[in-house]
Formats: C-alpha cells, structure tokens, sequence
C-alpha cells in the first residue's frame, strides 16, 4: 500500500544508546512538498530520528520506507545519494576553504578537474535563486553564523536533495534571519521538495510548517495539519503537561552595584579585538541580560570578568574592588561564579565523578582539604546533600558525570556556583539545550539567587529566556552595545534588529 | 525487520569485576595463540609454559631472579602510567632510566667507600630520581612554554641518552669506567656502602624490589589523595575545565612530566644500586622503560596494578632465556610479551562497549501518522 505522495515513512522505529531509548515505537510520514515540524523538548527523540533518516544511525528495529520501498541507509553519504541531507546544529564545513570548495567537497559528479570560476557562478546563482546570498569566494571562518548556516543549505540544494532536514536551525538566527530562512523553506517545498524543521518554538512551528508531528519521551505522542492546531494544545503533547515557566518578579529591590566593567577590551582568538568597549554595571539583586547573536563579543566578555582572558585595556570592578588582572582562582575566592556555555567542555570535568565536580571550587579550602590532603567524606558528604537538595538525577558511584543528561549535568554545575555564595554570577545560555523541567529549575536557581542579592549576569541568545527573567537588556553587536533597555521596553523585534547591527535614534 | 544482529554500544561504567575479568583473558588468549604457534614449529607448548613457570617461579632462586627483573619494570611502568593517565605523552622512560642511573653511578662512585650506608644508599637512589626528571625536563620545559611535542623530543632524548651511556663507558676514560679492567671497558663498581643490601645471602634479590612497590603506591596515594593529585586528575581530564576552575595548568604538566621522568630515573638507581652494581651498558640497555609503557598499558594507567603486572612481565623476561635449555628461541617471549599488549589493547574495546542482541518484538503494520503511544 505505497502510497505515492509519501517522500519518507517510519513505521515503529526503535533506536537506543547506553541501553536507554531514544526513539521508541516511532511513527513519522513526510510528504513531498510539505515542511514539517518534529516538535518536542530536547532528549525527546527528535534529533535521533533525523540522523536514522540521515544514515548516520541505523534502527534497531522497526521499517523505514523511503518512497515507498523499505530501505536502510548505511552511511550518511547513501543517504545523501538518495537526496536526504540534513543541516546539523553543529555545522560540518571546512573553515579555510572558501564557500564555493565547500560545496564541491566529496560531490560524487565533480571530477579531477574543478574550475573554481565555474564553482563560484554556480554557488552564486544557486544562493540568488533561492534568497541564501553568500559570498561564493569567502572562506568560511570569515562568515558569520547564519551565513555558515546558508552554506550548509547550498551544500544539499547544489547535490540536489529533495529532502532537506533542518535541526533547530533558529536557535542560531535574529528573528529577521529567521524569516528569510521560513521563505527559502516554503520556496522548497513549493518545488516539491520535503524540509523537515526542528524546533521546539511552537510560533516558528505556526508559522511556516504545514504539518507537525510531537514527540515526547522518545515516541511520537500526536500529529496534526498546522492549521488545525492550537499552540497550548501542541504545547501540552511536547511537555505532557500545562506548563509555566517561571518568570521574575517585577517589584524587587536592588543593592549596589556589585560588579561594573568600564570601558573593558578583550582580545579574540585570532588577535583580533573581540570586546571593544563595553561598560555597564549590575546590581546586587539585578539580572543583566546580554543579548546578541552568537560570536558578537559574548564568550570573551565572560572570559574577561572571570579571569580566563585578562583585558588589555579597562577595568572591572566587584563589590569596589578592582580585580581586573586577577587569577581565576583569585577571582573564585572574590565570589565571581561563571556557568559556561559548554557544560561538559569547561564547566565539568566530564570524567571525575559528581561529587569530585561539585568540589570543583571549594577545593582549595577546608574542609575539602586540610594542608595537601584531601578530604575525601567532605567531597562526599556535600556531594550527597546537593545532589537530594538540587535533585541532581542519574547519579551512582564512580560514575564519570559525563553519562548524566544533559539537565541534571546543568542542575550539578549550578548547584556548585551557587554554594560558592557568589556576589556576581555570570551564566552563559544556561538552559540551552535542556527540557522543560530542567529548564524550569534552572530558572528557578537563577532567580533565587536574584531575590539573595546576587548580581547576576545572564549572556543568553535565547530571547524569550533573557526577557522573562532580566531586569534590563543590553544588545551586543561586533563587540560593542548597540543598545540597552529595560526588559519592558524590549521586544524581540526590536532586539532582533539591534543583534543585526540595526543602530536605535537616540538609546538609553 | 532487524537490521543488524548483534549491536554493539558503549558501557556506562564497567564493574570492577570486568576490568579485572579482561586483563587476564587477555593473558590466557595470548598464551593460547602462543601455544598455537609453539605447535606449529614443532615444539610441545606444554613443555614450554611448564618450564618457564617452573623457571620464573618454582624456586627460591627463580623467584628471585623474576622479582629483579620487575623491579625496574615496577617503576617505568608507573612513569609511564602517571604520565599518560594526565595525557603526558613521555615514552622517554628508557632515557629517563638510562640518565637514572648514569646519576647514581656517579654519585656513588664519587661518594666512595668512606659514606655511611645509611647515607649514602638514599642519596645513590635519590640521585636517580634527579636524573631521570632532569632528562624529562629537557623534554617538559620546551613542551609547556612553547608548545614543542613532547612525544618526538622524549623519544629522540632516548637514544642521546643511551649514547652518552656508551661514550662513559667505552669512548673516553670517564670516571663511571672502571679503569681495572682493560680488556673489554666496563662500568666501575659502587662501593658497596651506596649498595642495596640483598634480603637473603644466597640470592641476589635486593630490597630495591620493596622500594619499587612502596614508590608505586606513593604514586597512587599522591594521585588520589592529596590536593596536588585532585588538581592533576582534572587537567588530566579536560584542561579546558581546570583553567575554569582556577587551576595552574602549566605547572601541574610540568609536575607530572618530571614526577613521571624521576620514576623511571628511579628504576635506573634501584637496578645500578641493586643488582648491576655499576654503570654497565649491557646490563642497562635492556629496553626496560619501553617495556615500562606496556606493562602501564595492561594495568589500564593504574600504579597500583602495575605492581603485578610487572611481576609477569619480570617473570617472562625472566624466564625467556631458560627456554634455549629446551631449545625453544628466547624470542619466543618477547612474542608472547607482543601478544599479551594486542590482547590488552582489543579488550579495552570490550570494557568501554557491550554486545547485545537487539530484542525481538512484533511488527505490526501501522500506517498511521502519529501512532497511539
């Protein structure tokens, strides 16, 4: 019973790792001309099922029907021979050949001889033709994210895929970027081709998708024609239940300023200047929310308050003192707290265990050492009590922290900040890439340490986070502010102009 | 539809019992291909394995002799592990060992006969440990500050060292030569106040072998136990995060190469202080520090397992030359040494990954988008 207009079907796919199921009697039909949105919270299964359509994984059970007829793809490059191609989060290009050498690499058609002219006119005509401008002659590394993004785009369209699988590829846009990609998305599938969009932003999934499918827990849970659906309905099939993230409170009284960085520069990883300016302060019991699109200054900003990347020029000040040139540890000891972007990349040793993490900072000091030694029952003890206290799941002796998911490893480096009593908290993306529980805790510590009187610093891309729990916003552009505001006078239309280097007449 | 039979995924944690349960498979698979290849050229493997246990093991002066051999291997083998567990790839312990001892003897032999024993024996085997983390820092200095790769130089500094050993002793009249003997150059000998004393009078087993053990578990308790240790196992771990957490990184690399480069100059002074007795290049130049990365390699990285596995690495090294008596090549043991490390290295893949068959369900025909969850 083929059914013609069907580009893919999944019928009962099981697929799962380290024992634990990532997809689970998964059902899934794609159509031939449609965008349709997989929606569901992170670890729902989403991202699995795409790489089995990718041929990156293979089932461990269950049929996949492509066009009909039962197939397995054993590499990604079968599949992509077939016309599936799949945009990753993290990109896979080449960063020093140029945007046109990207779109030739590994294509089965080109032979021994490339004429470089030819690749570029024809990567030109190709951005043209489907509103994906790019400089065919740029090397990578000198494009901005959402113009990598576009290149992994051309890179499927050049090898003529009919299906295109995007996995949140917002989460690295301004609201405007993300618009020109939703018209390049119904330009394909109005050629008939199939784009998959993933995203849990139920507006973005309204907006340009025809069809949605919901997983939660691994199994798809529901589907429907866009039109039909009601975001609270969709919304409680991803959560699997009604749902309210917390939020700050408006009245809130504030202390002094506990941490101002004055007109602070910090080089980049090239040489070049990635902070080039940047002054504000943030009061005990206020969120500062720093806003911009990724790669504007936001990393080496946080590395110069914490120490990791001294400024060149500058200064910055905690709780009155000057602590500019100051060691990271020295900087540990003044109650400056930092949760990085990357959890498992710097702010967890991903092979110790939890309890070895939780003293990650402490333990310089009794009781976790006295003189050289090191107290092995204090690691323990507090280990144990945070671990019940911040609900940190997954845990078992001798278990390398790595293994944890993704929201108990976030609970984890939270809990350890936080018990550092800090004045100053600087907090990088902290829900990126969490479900809506861990999200919601996550929150929840942040503001707690709000209403405690911490300065808090939350360097975010994610809008909706930064306007539900800051109390002012500032828009990092190029390593500069290109504007600030208090929370109730942003929007995300006028943060998203102010993150594309749009200048504000006359800003606060 | 099944598409794979058995699929293979990584282990989370493996239990205790496997992490021991691989290593000697390991050993046995070894010893059966060893056997298999005994066979084949015509020699009884029975016969071969019976006598070199019986060698290695099966008298007082078998034991002896197998417990000399592990004793350098004890100590290589914990530089190499102290040092590639915190991914400081040092494979210098040869040169480590070799300027171990070239340290030793010269600090004995110019102590004289006129030092205390009980002073001059630890500053003979202290005089090692300087050595070997001196020619480690030759290696670790331009590493930390300037990024040179410590793989090439570490192993290059093996065979200067191994040269310089044999310009002291047979291309000049250095005074590690003993100028008594003009036949064939030799090493002149510690005075036997610098000299281990051996257990027994009638074997030559000396207490170097205790010292080795007690090095390895200092090793181990320093690794694990104090706060220098914790430091060192986070940059082991991601050198990213022991930035993040304050943590001098530089410096706990440099402490690792250099306390890896002193136990391997260690060995070097046990060996010359114990049973060599002087700076004798055929005694020395054994390739002790490049067994010391294999015997690392079977205890999985831990200083304390390397203590018995050096033990069986002694005892087949020991036993390797008894084996002409039955006119087997004492070849046949470095192959066996081969095979165990190949074994070792694929078991690895066994404790990080677990085989299972996918679980055989129903498929029934479902169609229908979304499904009933």
């Amino acid at each position: 019973m083929a059914d013609s207009t069907l580009a893919v079907e999944f019928r009962n796919i099981d697929k799962a790792f380290y024992g634990v199921k990532a997809n689970d009697n998964v059902n899934f039909q794609l159509r031939k001309g449609e965008v349709h949105a997989l929606l569901g919270e992170n670890g729902a299964g989403k991202s699995t099922l795409c790489s089995i359509l990718a041929g990156l994984y293979r089932p461990d059970a269950g049929e996949f029907l492509f066009e009909g007829t039962p197939t397995v793809f054993k590499t990604p490059k079968d599949a992509l021979a077939a016309g599936v191609g799949m945009v990753y989060q993290h990109f896979r290009l080449v960063s020093n050949l140029t945007v046109a050498e990207n779109l030739a690499l590994g294509h089965p058609k080109l032979g021994m001889s490339i004429s470089q002219a030819e690749l570029e006119d024809d990567a030109r005509q190709l951005g043209e033709e489907y509103g994906l401008p790019v400089d065919p002659a740029a090397r990578i590394w000198q494009l901005s994210v959402g113009e990598q993004q576009r290149v992994e785009i051309l890179k499927l369209l050049y090898r003529q895929a009919k299906i295109l699988i995007l996995d949140e590829p917002t989460a690295v846009l301004t609201p405007q970027e993300a618009q020109q990609l939703f018209k390049t998305m119904r330009q394909l599938a109005s050629e008939g081709r199939s784009v998959i969009f993933v995203s849990h932003k139920l507006h973005e999934v309204k907006q340009v998708s025809d069809r949605v499918t919901v997983l939660r827990d691994g199994t798809t849970v529901g589907g429907a024609d866009t039109a039909d659906a009601e975001p609270r309905d969709l919304a409680r099939m991803m959560v699997g239940r009604d749902l309210e993230l917390p939020t700050r409170d408006a009245q809130h009284d504030v202390g002094d300023a506990m941490l101002i960085v004055d007109d602070v520069r910090v080089a980049g990883d090239r040489g070049l200047e990635a902070v080039r300016g940047i002054s504000f302060e943030v009061r005990g019991g206020e969120v500062l929310g720093i806003s911009g699109v990724s790669g504007n200054g936001q990393r080496e900003l946080a590395y110069g308050i914490v120490g990791l990347r001294t400024p060149t020029s500058g200064t910055v000040t905690v709780d009155g003192e000057d602590v500019t040139s100051l060691s990271v540890a020295d900087k540990i000891d003044r109650g400056v707290a930092y949760v990085p972007q990357s959890r498992l990349g710097m702010g967890l040793a991903p092979g110790l265990t939890t309890e070895d993490n939780l003293g990650l900072k402490a333990y310089r000091k009794p009781p976790y050492s006295k003189g050289l030694m090191l107290a092995a029952s204090v690691f323990k003890e507090r280990g144990q009590k945070w671990i019940e206290k911040y609900d940190i799941r997954g845990v078992r002796p001798g278990l390398p922290i790595r293994l944890l998911s993704g929201g108990n490893l976030q609970k984890a480096l939270l809990a350890r900040e936080v018990e550092l009593n800090p004045k100053v908290l600087i907090a990088r993306s902290p829900t990126r890439g969490l479900d809506v529980g861990a999200t919601e805790a996550v929150r929840n510590l942040v503001l707690a340490e709000r209403a405690k009187g911490t300065a808090v610093l939350l360097i975010s891309e994610d809008l909706d986070e930064l306007l539900a729990l800051s109390d002012r916003v500032l828009v990092l552009y190029e390593g500069q502010v290109a504007g600030r505001m208090p929370a109730e006078e942003a929007t995300p239309e006028r943060l998203g102009l102010l993150m594309a280097g749009h200048k504000e007449e006359a800003a606060t | 539809m099944t598409t794979r039979r058995i699929i293979v995924e990584p282990r989370g944690l493996a239990s205790l019992g496997l992490t021991l349960a691989v290593p000697a498979a390991s050993v046995l698979l070894a010893l059966i291909v060893g056997a298999i290849f005994l066979a084949l050229t015509g020699n009884s493997p029975g016969e071969v394995y019976v006598k070199m246990v019986d060698t290695a093991f099966g008298s007082q002066r078998g034991l002896s002799e197998t417990l000399i051999s592990a004793t350098p291997l004890i100590l290589t083998g914990v530089a190499a592990a102290v040092a590639f567990k915190m991914l400081v790839w040092n494979i210098g312990a040869e040169g480590q060992f070799i300027m171990g001892a070239v340290f030793a003897a010269g600090v004995g032999i110019a102590l004289g006969s006129g030092t205390p024993a009980l002073i001059a024996i630890p500053v003979v085997i202290l005089a090692g440990a300087v050595g070997g983390a001196f020619w480690a820092s030759v290696s670790a200095v331009p590493k930390v500050y300037l990024g040179v790769n410590e793989i090439i130089t570490t192993l290059m500094l093996n065979f200067i060292a191994l040269n310089f050993m044999y310009y002291l002793i047979f291309g000049s009249s250095s005074p590690w030569r003993d100028p008594e003997v003009s036949q064939f150059p030799s090493g002149r000998p510690i005075p036997d106040s610098g000299r281990i004393p051996e257990i027994l009078d009638s074997q030559r087993l000396d207490y170097g072998f205790f010292i080795a053990v007690a090095f390895a578990i200092l090793a181990w308790f320093l690794i694990s136990k104090t706060k220098w240790g914790f430091e060192v196992r986070v940059v082991g771990d991601s050198s990213d995060t022991a930035r993040y957490a304050g943590i001098a990184v530089p410096r706990k690399f440099l402490g690792v190469f250099l306390m890896s480069g002193a136990f391997a100059g260690l060995a070097g002074s046990l060996y010359v202080a114990g049973p060599v007795g002087a700076l004798d290049p055929r005694s020395l130049d054994l390739g002790l520090g490049f067994t010391g990365i294999i015997v690392a390699a079977l205890a999985r990285l831990n200083p304390v397992a390397v203590v018995p596995v050096g033990i069986l690495m002694g005892a087949l090294n020991n036993a390797g030359p008894s084996l002409q008596s039955i006119r087997v090549p004492a070849a046949t043991v470095e192959m066996l040494q081969g095979a165990i490390l190949i074994f070792a290295v694929a078991g690895e893949f066994f404790i990080a990954n677990r085989l299972r068959r996918p679980e055989k369900k129903p498929q029934p025909v479902a169609a229908a988008e979304g499904g009933e969850a």
